[in-house]
């Protein structure tokens, strides 16, 4: 939860380079690596109504230009605006024989939208009121819509006759040579040939383009009053509201018209490298859950800084780590010097470590992305980026291994301390409790002239077992593996020195 | 970081046989009308007005000093009526902070100061910010951080979020500790 509300002390290292926070990282269980947000392909699930928690199938929202149809923005303050019921204002009845019939008539409610922020209504825009609750309120027709849909039109058109080049050209047919033997080269072939397009296409795609912008010189001139007539600011929109809505751009506040309000996204994560989702929200807006949920919270032991002495150049500090084991296997953890090779590596059934290489993982199934080739994003892969971290500090790593009990929910309610089944050093391990311990290190700073002023960062490998559960689907014995994942903590700033 | 412990006097705190810790120095209205559902903290002035309507707390939700938990009301045309608010499990509220919500959702942090308007919804795992000001009947969608006066999403939470927060409303429990004479 610090995560949400503290600078990071502790960044892990992602394989693409960047440095963030473990609640922000993902863990492919299928490539073993850690990834984050700027090496994982974003894929928009659904679309939502941020208001009225409406979701629509995609196809819907294209077409409702990616707004809800039923929820308004205010045009003023940008707030969302509700409906709000009022009487009808009584009119002044034609005849007596009307009036008496007007006094049994239940008075109609009306309802008009209210900004419950800046107070702006409807009712000062101009907007009639409507006598149902939802829906019903006029439109605003974009002054240029016509000329938009005949370039859409018009480019739809190029699409489609691109789209039927390219099937062309991925069935080549023999004929043309028979024709070309029959016939001799026709100057139509001769055209194709040269990689030109056929004469007659581009005629007939002149006469349907949609004819071109003209730029105009000829300008409206300016009021006659603009230099003398004082300004009234409270009149005229400010800039954010004009950019709020580009096409119309409305000069003056009683010409603003409530927007309608912008559908969010739910995303899915995929990995990169695999092409498996790393994580998937359920369908439903309200829905908290995730069909898939691989963040590296999850699977990565988590390190946390419980307190860290003061720091001076040259005198060994006391730096205590809280390591968390979240996942539902034992783990072995040891702390390695930052120069540690980050490659994974496994145990073979003969006893020899070996490196982890995408062949041997054991992977679940081959073809993890159900979209067809034609429509699915094809994944770029970076090169990582190089670590710009200096470390301004020595630390002192335990050699001993650790080992951290699997994560169980009960354990909570447990109050027996289980610390006697491991045989821990006591200078290294000072408390216990459950899937998680506390740690005692040493960290000592050295003088760095560049860094001065800058708080110290200390980095090191943290190498932890990692149980493969995949494989156990298809009734084979899980993959236990080494990972290693670089850790960088911000330690604080230097006190004095000594 | 991990946290800081946390100590209060023995005597200022009345514990509940579910875990509630209720500070004296606060002001309940209307106290058969507020239901904490175990292991809710209230800290030293807190009002909590349940004389208007019900107000229901889930479990491990933090109160902290001087904060406003008040029932919204809706304006009708005979006159006004009080509506409940339903508060859900792991919700932080910061100090000073005013709640005047329909719904507050589970797992769900509001920063120090914050005002959170009228019939406001806040959805489960959505966070706002120190001295953010939520407008009136707002709905605060899920994975969405809220910042600023009127408050505007500034932010998607990361997917952990719910696990985050079950995390530190936990520890602020265990670290909730009476002072040792």
């Amino acid at each position: 939860m610090a995560y949400l509300f503290q600078p990071d002390y502790v960044r892990y290292v992602c394989s693409c380079g960047s440095l963030k926070p473990i609640s922000k990282m993902y863990f492919c269980r299928h490539c073993l690596k850690i990834r984050c947000g700027y090496c994982v392909c974003h894929e928009a699930d659904s679309h939502y109504c941020p208001n009225c928690m409406e979701n629509l199938p995609s196809a819907e929202v294209r077409l409702k230009k990616n707004k809800c149809s039923n929820c308004f923005d205010c045009p003023c303050c940008f707030q969302t605006l509700c409906t709000r019921a009022g009487q009808a204002p009584l009119r002044p009845p034609a005849s007596s024989a009307d009036a008496k019939q007007d006094v049994k008539a239940t008075p109609k409610k009306v309802y008009y939208l209210s900004c419950s922020l800046c107070r702006w209504t409807s009712r000062d825009a101009g907007i009639p009121d409507q006598y149902v609750a939802t829906g019903g309120w006029p439109e605003q027709e974009n002054p240029n819509s016509t000329r938009i849909s005949t370039l859409i039109d018009f480019h739809k058109v190029l699409a489609s006759k691109e789209k039927q080049e390219q099937q062309r050209k991925k069935f080549p047919t023999k004929r043309t040579f028979l024709q070309y033997e029959k016939f001799g080269l026709t100057s139509a072939m001769v055209r194709k040939r040269a990689g030109k397009p056929l004469e007659p296409k581009s005629l007939i795609q002149h006469s349907d383009q949609p004819a071109p912008a003209v730029a105009n010189e000829e300008v409206d001139d300016l009021p006659a009053g603009i230099f003398t007539e004082a300004v009234d600011i409270t009149k005229i929109t400010t800039l954010e509201q004009r950019l709020q809505h580009p096409d119309v751009q409305a000069e003056k506040i009683n010409e603003l018209r409530p927007q309608h309000k912008q559908f969010l996204v739910k995303r899915s994560q995929r990995c990169r490298g695999c092409e498996h989702n790393v994580s998937k929200p359920e369908y439903s807006p309200q829905s908290i859950k995730f069909k898939i949920q691989l963040a590296a919270f999850y699977h990565v032991p988590e390190i946390r800084i419980v307190t860290c002495e003061p720091l001076r150049v040259g005198v060994a500090s006391e730096l205590l780590l809280k390591i968390c084991n979240p996942t539902q296997h034992q783990t072995q953890i040891s702390l390695l010097p930052l120069d540690t090779p980050t490659t994974p590596t496994t145990v073979t059934a003969s006893g020899e470590e070996q490196e982890l290489k995408r062949e041997n993982i054991q992977m679940g199934s081959e073809s993890p992305n159900l979209l067809p080739l034609a429509v699915r994003q094809i994944s770029v892969t970076e090169d990582p980026k190089p670590i710009t971290v200096v470390s301004g500090a020595e630390i002192a790593l335990p050699e001993c291994p650790l080992f951290l009990p699997p994560r169980d929910d009960a354990a909570e309610y447990d109050e027996t301390n289980d610390a006697s089944h491991f045989q821990d050093d006591k200078k290294v391990v000072v408390w216990r409790k459950g899937n998680k311990i506390v740690v005692r290190l040493h960290v000592t700073p050295f003088a760095n002239e560049q860094n001065k002023g800058e708080p110290v960062i200390v980095g090191f490998v943290l190498r932890h077992g990692y149980v493969n559960t995949l494989a156990t689907l298809e009734h084979k014995a899980p993959q236990k593996s080494e990972l290693n994942v670089q850790l960088f903590l911000t330690l604080g700033n230097l006190v004095g020195t000594a | 970081m991990e946290p800081q412990d946390i100590y209060y006097d023995k005597n200022e705190y009345v514990e509940t046989a579910s875990g509630n810790k209720v500070s004296r120095q606060t002001v309940l209205c209307g106290s058969q009308n507020i239901v904490l559902h175990g292991k809710v903290i209230v800290q030293s002035d807190a009002i909590i007005r349940g004389d208007l309507a019900n107000v229901r707390t889930g479990r491990y939700c933090i109160i902290s000093k001087n904060v406003v938990i008040r029932p919204p009301f809706k304006k009708f045309s005979k006159g006004v009526a009080f509506f409940p608010l339903q508060m859900g499990d792991h919700v932080f509220v910061g100090e000073r902070a005013v709640v005047n919500a329909a719904v507050v959702g589970s797992y769900v942090y509001i920063g120090k100061n914050a005002v959170i308007g009228r019939r406001c919804i806040l959805k489960d795992c959505c966070y706002i910010e120190d001295g953010a000001v939520v407008p009136p009947e707002t709905v605060v969608p899920s994975f969405t951080r809220f910042s600023g006066s009127p408050a505007t999403c500034t932010e998607d939470l990361p997917e952990c979020t719910q696990d985050l927060m079950m995390d530190f409303t936990k520890n602020y429990y265990q670290h909730f500790l009476p002072a040792k004479m």
